[in-house]
């Protein structure tokens, strides 16, 4: 296993922000997750892949807590993740999540959607907060859609507007949840764009995903995931030209 | 999870190089203590709610059972539990109506046999029925005397066993062959219970009398009720405005008010010389009542039905009518199933609404009961009354529920 | 050119051409129509020759000669007109009050339906499965006869302290009643409602500055009181709790409804609240899972994500089925007519008797029916607008 290279600018600050030990999860009698281990530092882009139903959205949704890990040990910034809700919810608003579906809430306007939460949770005034909504709605590309409501947007621009309203909680990590499989193509690219962007300002991210080009352009780690465990984990370069496993191989070889 | 969960059977026991699987998850099922604890004392405000509701419920069952079993007196409903049942139907012709009971009774059977849909095969469905059936049985050790009545029952029971296994045998094969039994079965019911020198309607009563009405009115208001819909869509603007109209007016006026009509105006509508019995124009009002909330269901089906089915018909070459007859109803009806069988439940409750034009049903009988012929209570006709209504609008609803999920409406 | 030419000669014969057999298809429809209401017609004005009757309004202004129980200021002397106008009343205040209430009940019990403490959801379920699967008549007749009428005759009325009293013909309650001095509290009560609206605005602009929580709600709610209240004491304590008492078999002050009315109106709201209820819990339910979790994700705690994302997108999911249970609940209060109610329906069903005036009053009760179903639908639809708008945007 080959350690991470650490991006400039993280680098000095390069502590361990998520660990995971052993993790376990089981739906019903289903095994989810089989003892998944692994550590991310600050900073770093962690790509992850795998057939579906492997337990890559498993392990995130864990991450922040909106699925209870059975067994195992999971820490977000030297925090434990316990059944303690004050812990749940400091983890929590230190991490942003980006969903598959979008999740944007239909009966606000975009503005709405991403004031809310810093409005609710943090106390932030109001018009600090719709400064900066503005700011982060300049910064993925679409400043002019303000004030419409999610049903009125593509796809595309509604999962960027996903992304700024995760951004408004100025999370430290930002957790994707395969952003762009509900896309059309012309309207993955956008998408893609913007988390190139956000991983090049030293954001901790994890994505799930099965763009290889972004894995290749843009992360530090892959892990690849089958059945509930990591089977490989490598630097894209290295994953991608010679797959150490088995199953990696084949389901690279399935892709692309 | 970005997957469905896998059977535990189709996963291999251990992978190469990753660690062995556990089938056993280390968080068991809950035991009771956990159970309790969970569901009913998480938190100190949940705690609060269980005692309260814990003394609501003990404090209200006491009082509930006590009276049912020590205060009421039930011997009013053992009184006139005929009464109840067939209203003044003649004794001597009582025959028909069990041979139409057991009619349906079979065919009830079989639908069940047929569908596949019936008790459900849990611990908790078999302690459900144990108990609902062994009350059941008590209330009628209670209520009936004389061994012809138990073995007519049991005859009845009988069939209905016998009809769910020759519909589990039949299957799907069945099916049309069902469909054809339960029509022609409604004629049979209305020749067994009026023909070869049968009692007139004036006669029928009791809870055999809202069954009636409901199986006519049901029968009769679901063609209507597809021709109204299908009206209320079509492209011909006369034809339209006309269906609209219908649906409308009858769907804004009660249902009382309607039946005050059959009675008042409904007669000076008709030619002189012809007369309709009381009870026949109820139905016609029922019918056109029921039959505008059923366009409206079958409407709501036939807006869900894609655009491209019609295209596609067409395309194919099919003529108007049996486009609708071959793509699109069959489509929109199944579609509609849920809600009709609510449609039916209301309307089999509210054939109890004939009792306010002095119909002898179910509903006038148990009211007048303590005057008739004991001088119980009406408290105990009513609630025995409001029982049977509830035993099949209930079981009616339960099955449809399990339909729904058998059908995966939505899910096509 | 050649185009044209061939579309005009392949112009089909008329029993082909579907712009001829659509209209043909129309006159011959309205043709059956118009045989068929004609002969309806025909045969209602022979019957009605034959009794010696015609079809006309004139009635209205007879004198109606028979005693209606309850509502507003009438005597056997008014016209058939004025003893409608009170029946009409009467249906208004059970389908005005039903509607509140049955909404209450359902809200609550549909809230109880999903609560995580089983013993409370095994209660609310219990009462929807209950109610839902027994005709409304039946139990509207249960309440009258089986509870109301088994209460003690006035004389040995029951009463609940000071609070109420339960007799077989009159149900009682305190209610406040205004005294002297009411109209000088008014204008404390308004000045506090202007305050209050003050202090929540300023205080909300407050908020939205700093980001703090600035405990609008508590903050109005307080002022509303101190001015009300000290309005109150001003005045001279201008209301009083009405309490009912017995006298010389009659029961005076209080609030009084009638056992017809009361019986009539638990049998609506206990119904209606049941399907309410269903309403409620499916609509909660309906909203989107994900919806929730990234409510959940973004940091919102139980209580923020009901308030600004479930509960929201729930209202609109409700709000047409619901409608369409206050149409039932109004039109069900026709059932009034079974147990002597006054309502609509039943006032309209003695005048039938003593006019014999059957069509016209029937056409004009299916009219006012009509009309209160419309009403509500109109309200209902302005509500359902406002919030779709905020939701659609389209």
């Amino acid at each position: 296993m080959s350690e991470p290279e650490a991006r400039g600018g993280a680098l000095e600050t390069a502590d361990d922000i998520i660990v995971a030990q052993d993790v376990k999860k089981w739906f019903g009698r289903f095994q989810a997750l089989r003892g998944v281990s692994t550590t991310i530092r600050r900073g770093e882009v962690v790509v992850v892949i795998g057939p579906s139903g492997s337990g890559k959205s498993t392990l995130i949704r864990c991450i922040n807590r909106l699925e209870r890990h059975d067994a195992g040990m999971i820490a977000v910034d030297g925090i434990e993740l316990t059944d303690d809700i004050r812990d749940i919810h400091r983890i929590r608003s230190e991490i942003g999540m980006v969903f598959q579906s979008f999740n944007l809430f239909p009966h606000l306007t975009v503005q709405q959607n991403i004031t809310l939460a810093p409005r609710n949770v943090r106390g932030v005034p109001k018009a600090t907060a719709d400064e900066k909504a503005r700011e982060l709605l300049e910064r993925v590309g679409i400043p002019e859609q303000a004030a419409k409501y999610p049903a009125q947007l593509s796809g595309g621009q509604q999962q960027r507007v996903a992304i700024a309203r995760a951004l408004a909680m100025e999370p430290k990590i930002m957790l994707f949840d395969e952003p762009t499989s509900a896309l059309d193509p012309e309207m993955i690219k956008e998408v893609l764009d913007v988390m190139a962007e956000l991983a090049g300002t030293g954001m901790t991210m994890i994505v799930v995903t099965h763009e290889i080009g972004f894995a290749k352009a843009v992360a530090d780690r892959v892990l690849f995931f089958d059945e509930g465990s990591i089977v490989e984990e490598s630097p894209p370069d290295r994953f991608f030209t010679e797959p150490q496993n088995e199953r990696s191989q084949r389901f690279l070889s399935q892709i692309l | 999870m970005s997957g469905r969960p896998l059977l535990p059977e189709e996963v291999p026991l251990v992978l190469e190089d990753a660690r062995p699987v556990e089938l056993a998850p280390p968080r068991p099922p809950a035991t009771l203590g956990e159970w309790i604890r969970g569901n009913l004392f998480s938190s100190p405000f949940n705690t609060v709610l269980t005692v309260v509701a814990g003394v609501v419920i003990a404090l209200g069952g006491y009082g509930v059972l006590r009276w049912i079993f020590v205060s009421a007196d039930w011997q009013v409903v053992k009184a006139n539990l005929r009464v109840f049942m067939i209203g003044r139907f003649p004794l001597e012709e009582t025959w028909r109506i069990w041979a139409s009971a057991y009619l349906a009774v079979f065919l009830a059977g079989l639908s069940v046999g047929v569908t596949g849909i019936g008790v459900r095969r849990t611990a908790a469905g078999a302690a459900r029925w144990l108990i609902l059936g062994g009350l059941v049985v008590y209330a009628l050790i209670f209520l009936l005397d004389g061994l012809r009545v138990w073995v007519s029952i049991a005859a009845g029971a009988a069939l209905l066993g016998i009809g769910i296994a020759v519909g589990r045998a039949g299957g799907r094969s069945l099916r049309i062959p069902l469909a054809i039994g339960w029509i022609a079965s409604f004629l049979l019911v209305i020749l067994l219970l009026r023909g070869f020198g049968g009692v007139p309607p004036r006669l029928w009563g009791g809870f055999v009398l809202n069954l009636v009405v409901a199986v006519v009115g049901i029968s009769l208001s679901f063609p209507a009720g597809v021709l109204l819909a299908l009206g209320r869509r079509s492209s011909l603007p006369v034809i339209r405005f006309f269906s609209i109209g219908v649906i409308e007016i009858v769907r804004g006026v009660p249902l009382v008010t309607l039946l005050i009509f059959g009675q008042f105006v409904l007669p000076l509508l008709l030619p002189s010389g012809v007369r309709l019995a009381p009870i026949l124009r109820a139905l016609v009002m029922i019918t056109i009542f029921a039959a505008a909330y059923v366009a409206e269901i079958v409407r709501g089906g036939l807006q869900g039905i894609h655009h491209g089915q019609y295209e596609a018909a067409r395309a194919l070459g099919l003529p108007a009518t049996r486009m609708m007859l071959l793509i699109i109803l069959p489509q929109a009806l199944r579609n509609t199933i849920p809600a009709m069988i609510g449609q039916f439940i209301s309307l089999f409750k509210d054939t109890s609404l004939i009792a306010v034009l002095g119909l002898n049903d179910l509903l006038d009988v148990s009211r007048n009961a303590p005057r008739l012929e004991f001088s119980g209570d009406v408290k105990e006709a009513l609630l025995a009354a409001a029982l049977l209504f509830w035993i099949v609008a209930y079981s009616m609803s339960r099955w449809s529920q399990r339909l729904e999920r058998r059908l995966g409406v939505g899910e096509r | 050119m050649s185009v044209e030419a061939t579309a005009r000669s392949a112009r089909p014969p008329l029993w082909r051409d579907l712009r001829v057999l659509r209209v043909a298809g129309q006159v011959v429809f309205v043709a059956v129509a118009v045989v068929f209401f004609m002969t309806l017609t025909s045969n209602l004005t022979d019957s009605l020759r034959r009794q010696g009757l015609d079809i006309s309004l004139d009635f209205l202004r007879t004198r109606a000669g028979f005693g209606i129980s309850e509502g507003i200021s009438y005597s056997a002397n008014d016209s058939f007109l004025r003893a409608f106008q009170v029946g009409v009343v009467n249906t208004l205040r059970v389908a005005g009050v039903g509607i509140v209430l049955a909404t209450v009940l359902g809200v609550v019990m549909g809230v109880a339906r999903l609560s995580p403490n089983w013993l409370v959801r095994k209660i609310a379920q219990v009462y929807v499965e209950t109610i839902r699967n027994t005709p409304v008549l039946v139990q509207i007749i249960f309440w009258f006869f089986g509870v109301i009428f088994a209460l003690p005759p006035i004389q040995e009325a029951r009463t609940l302290g000071s609070v109420g009293i339960l007799s077989n013909r009159i149900i009682a309650l305190a209610w406040p009643r205004l005294e002297e001095g009411a109209g000088l509290w008014a204008i404390f009560v308004v000045a506090g409602v202007v305050a209050a609206a003050v202090a929540w605005s300023r205080l909300t602009r407050l908020g939205d500055r700093t980001g703090r929580d600035h405990h609008r709600v508590r903050w109005g709610l307080g002022v509303f009181t101190i001015v009300t209240l000290s309005g109150f004491l001003i005045s001279g304590s201008p209301v009083r709790f009405d309490t009912p008492e017995v006298v010389r078999f009659q029961v005076e002050g209080g609030l009084q409804v009638s056992a017809g009315y009361a019986a009539l109106l638990t049998g609506l709201v206990v119904y209606t609240g049941a399907f309410i209820t269903e309403i409620v819990r499916g609509s909660i339910l309906a909203v989107p899972k994900g919806q929730r979790e990234a409510a959940e994700a973004l940091g919102l705690n139980p209580f923020q994500q009901l308030r600004f994302v479930v509960l929201p997108q729930a209202m609109r999911i409700a709000l047409p089925p619901i409608t369409s249970q206050y149409l039932n609940l109004t039109k069900n209060s026709s059932l009034a007519i079974a147990i002597g109610f006054p309502d609509l329906m039943g006032v309209s069903r003695t005048i039938i008797n003593q006019s014999g005036k059957a069509t016209e009053m029937l056409l004009i009760v299916m009219a006012t029916y009509l009309s209160m179903s419309l009403f509500i639908s109109l309200v209902m639809n302005t509500i359902n607008r406002r919030v779709a708008l905020r939701g659609e945007g389209r």
